[in-house]
């Protein structure tokens, strides 16, 4: 870098080239800027419009034109929806399911991801291309197969029927992996010279030495946990063992769909999970760079 | 307690064989240096005898105990990492109290222990610091409270002092000669820097290509190393080495006929006699006496071509007949590149090789 010629007074004297370059520089940057904006009040949007139709009375709701405020301002959708549905129930069933599933994903994942970079076993190697190759099939396609073993194991409106298919996370043993795999090997072999078995390789040394990734992983699999709509609607049928995000398609009464009410609903629905993202933002946006890394 | 003996140990890794049928045998107490250039197969022989790598053929014993298929736990030796490999997630304290909690020793035990070998490498202050807020140096002392807290029959360093600065580098010798004279463990120490065997060291093993080249003590090698190769790696600045004929031979002692055309008597060193008339001479530069241009009985005489002054020595590049002939003189020489100087070698610390590089 060329350094600012100084005046001989200290004031910082710049060629015309260089003024018309930084001047050039300032408009670039402002245009970023707008379009910036722009883009984050476009994302924004949907977001506070959600929030503001909560607040407004059904009618005015299905009127024409927008209202970017409320006319008549009321907490009658909340209300409904906490004290006239199950979402009590609901929460607590979002709470279990996503609570399981993260807890068996991360030791399952820690577990298989430590045993395919660390230990030396037949079929080490085959199995690593199995879990890469099921992270090729998306788990859409399998959802009848899930819906029919399920079935058959009795297992529809149930808790475990909910969490079970969710387990397969092969990004998450890919992730577990590389990280295991990076652990310089002088840590293995200090521990196995101080006489550490392999599950206090595991517990003591490469979990703990990775405790960040497992907590940026635990809380991406929570929120996408949480956030799962296709596979809960499917296994459960009874309102009672419904997930939120189910629960807010029970919101409706005799005269049809009632927008404020909905939308209350997948507000309070989102509520904990914008919670544990305000709470752990670094963590989470690291877990999505991660696995935005592996998914390419 | 704490003899290591190797009984013909070779290494293959596929095809390509690191160690070839070597037998050692290290006695208790002492301070072994493993040196040798990168690639000889010294951290390859420290990792068999610490368990880390298999030994493909061969036996190894600690205190007579056959130990060749022995987990490393169980074998009483402790391992000090060129990386320290201290864990980043435990304070020095769990670092240095590792091994005892793996054992699940009383926590009295574990906090008496500790206590002791932080009193021994002055790491008190520091036990409750994470490895990441320690020095080198600092770190360094912890990796050796922590091969110190298990008590081993045998310590094994692995170029520990190479991570560390020039100054610390000494600092860190000093102190681990003293620990030794505390301790009078056995202590396996791999190294390539000559410097650091030297000083430490009570018994130098100098391997090249997997094969031990030379074992003695550090002015053993250095007065009568064995073959070109020790000769060539012991002292800095290395040996001159350069090609003479033999013009005689009266029983053990050559008559040599020198490049330039003067002559100079060596002794044998009680190697086989060469099976040519052509021999290498090796002289080390503080065996290279100075003097003025044309004077008598001198080896030969040369030009001046680089002066280094070290302060405490002076450093002199001369070519002459047999090539450029490093010279190591007094620190206050006054010598000029270019100046015209004639060079004698001494003959009683001159070496002869043969053709397959053995000691004449």
């Amino acid at each position: 870098m060329t350094a600012i010629p100084l005046a001989e007074d200290g004031v910082v004297t710049l060629s015309p080239r260089r003024r018309r370059l930084i001047k050039t520089l300032d408009i670039a940057g402002l245009i970023a800027t707008i379009v910036t904006l722009i883009g984050a009040i476009i994302w924004a949007f949907p977001l506070y419009w959600t929030l503001v139709t909560t607040f407004k009375v059904e009618n005015d709701v299905v009127q024409p034109g927008i209202d970017l405020w409320p006319r008549r301002f009321t907490l009658d959708a909340y209300t409904h929806v906490l004290f006239n549905t199950k979402i009590g129930a609901w929460y607590i069933n979002s709470l279990v399911t996503s609570l399981g599933t993260t807890v068996l994903v991360i030791i399952m994942s820690a577990a298989a991801g430590y045993a395919i970079s660390q230990l030396d076993f037949p079929g080490r190697r085959i199995l690593w291309w199995l879990i890469l190759a099921s992270f090729m099939v998306p788990i859409p396609a399998l959802i009848i197969n899930h819906y029919v073993l399920m079935a058959q194991f009795k297992l529809i409106n149930t808790w475990i029927g909910v969490i079970l298919p969710q387990l397969i996370a092969p990004v998450t043993v890919i992730i577990y992996k590389q990280f295991f795999d990076s652990v310089p090997k002088e840590f293995r072999e200090a521990a196995k010279i101080d006489g550490a078995t392999e599950l206090q390789l595991f517990f003591r040394l490469y979990l703990p030495m990775n405790w960040g990734i497992t907590t940026a992983l635990a809380i991406i699999t929570f929120i996408g946990a949480w956030n799962n709509f296709l596979w809960p609607f499917l296994a459960v049928t009874n309102e009672q063992m419904m997930n939120i995000t189910i629960g807010i398609t029970q919101v409706y009464d005799a005269f049809g769909v009632k927008y404020a009410r909905d939308l209350a609903t997948a507000m309070l629905a989102a509520l904990p999970v914008a919670i544990v993202y305000l709470i752990f933002q670094r963590r989470v946006t690291q877990a999505i760079m991660l696995t935005a890394g592996i998914k390419g | 307690m704490g003899t290591v003996d190797l009984q013909h140990v070779t290494k293959r890794y596929g095809s390509v064989q690191v160690i070839t049928d070597l037998s050692l045998r290290i006695d208790e107490g002492s301070f072994t240096a493993l040196l040798g250039p990168s690639g000889c197969g010294k951290s390859t022989l420290l990792r068999m005898i610490a368990g880390l790598e298999e030994i493909t053929e061969g036996a190894c014993y600690i205190d007579g105990e056959d130990v060749t298929d022995v987990p490393p736990a169980k074998r009483g030796t402790a391992m000090v990492f060129q990386s320290y490999a201290l864990y980043p997630h435990l304070t020095v304290r769990q670092n240095i109290a590792f091994s005892l909690s793996l054992a699940r020793a009383p926590k009295a035990v574990q906090d008496e222990k500790v206590a002791t070998v932080a009193r021994m490498l002055q790491l008190e202050p520091l036990l409750d610091r994470r490895p990441a807020q320690l020095s080198g140096g600092q770190r360094q002392r912890v990796a050796i409270g922590r091969a110190l807290v298990r008590e081993p029959r045998v310590f094994l360093f692995d170029e520990p002092l190479s991570n560390l600065d020039a100054m610390l580098r000494v600092q860190m010798r000093l102190e681990l000669a003293k620990l030794h004279q505390d301790v009078k463990t056995t202590m396996i120490y791999v190294t390539h820097d000559q410097v650091e065997a030297m000083t430490l060291a009570d018994k130098i093993v100098v391997l090249d290509k997997g094969n031990i080249s030379q074992v003695g003590s550090p002015l053993e090698l250095y007065n009568r190393p064995a073959n070109k190769f020790v000769a060539a790696f012991i002292g800095s600045p290395a040996m001159n080495f350069f090609t003479a004929t033999i013009a005689g031979r009266d029983g053990e002692t050559y008559r040599l006929a020198l490049p330039g055309g003067r002559n100079v008597t060596i002794a044998s060193r009680g190697g086989a006699a060469p099976a040519s008339d052509r021999v290498e001479v090796g002289v080390r530069p503080e065996h290279i006496r100075l003097g003025p241009a044309g004077a008598a009985d001198t080896s030969f005489e040369g030009t001046v071509g680089i002066v280094e002054q070290l302060g405490n020595s002076t450093l002199l590049y001369v070519d002459t007949p047999a090539g450029q002939l490093i010279v190591e003189g007094e620190g206050n020489l006054d010598a000029r590149p270019g100046q015209a100087v004639s060079l004698t070698l001494d003959a009683a610390q001159s070496h002869l090789f043969g053709a397959d590089e053995k000691v004449i």
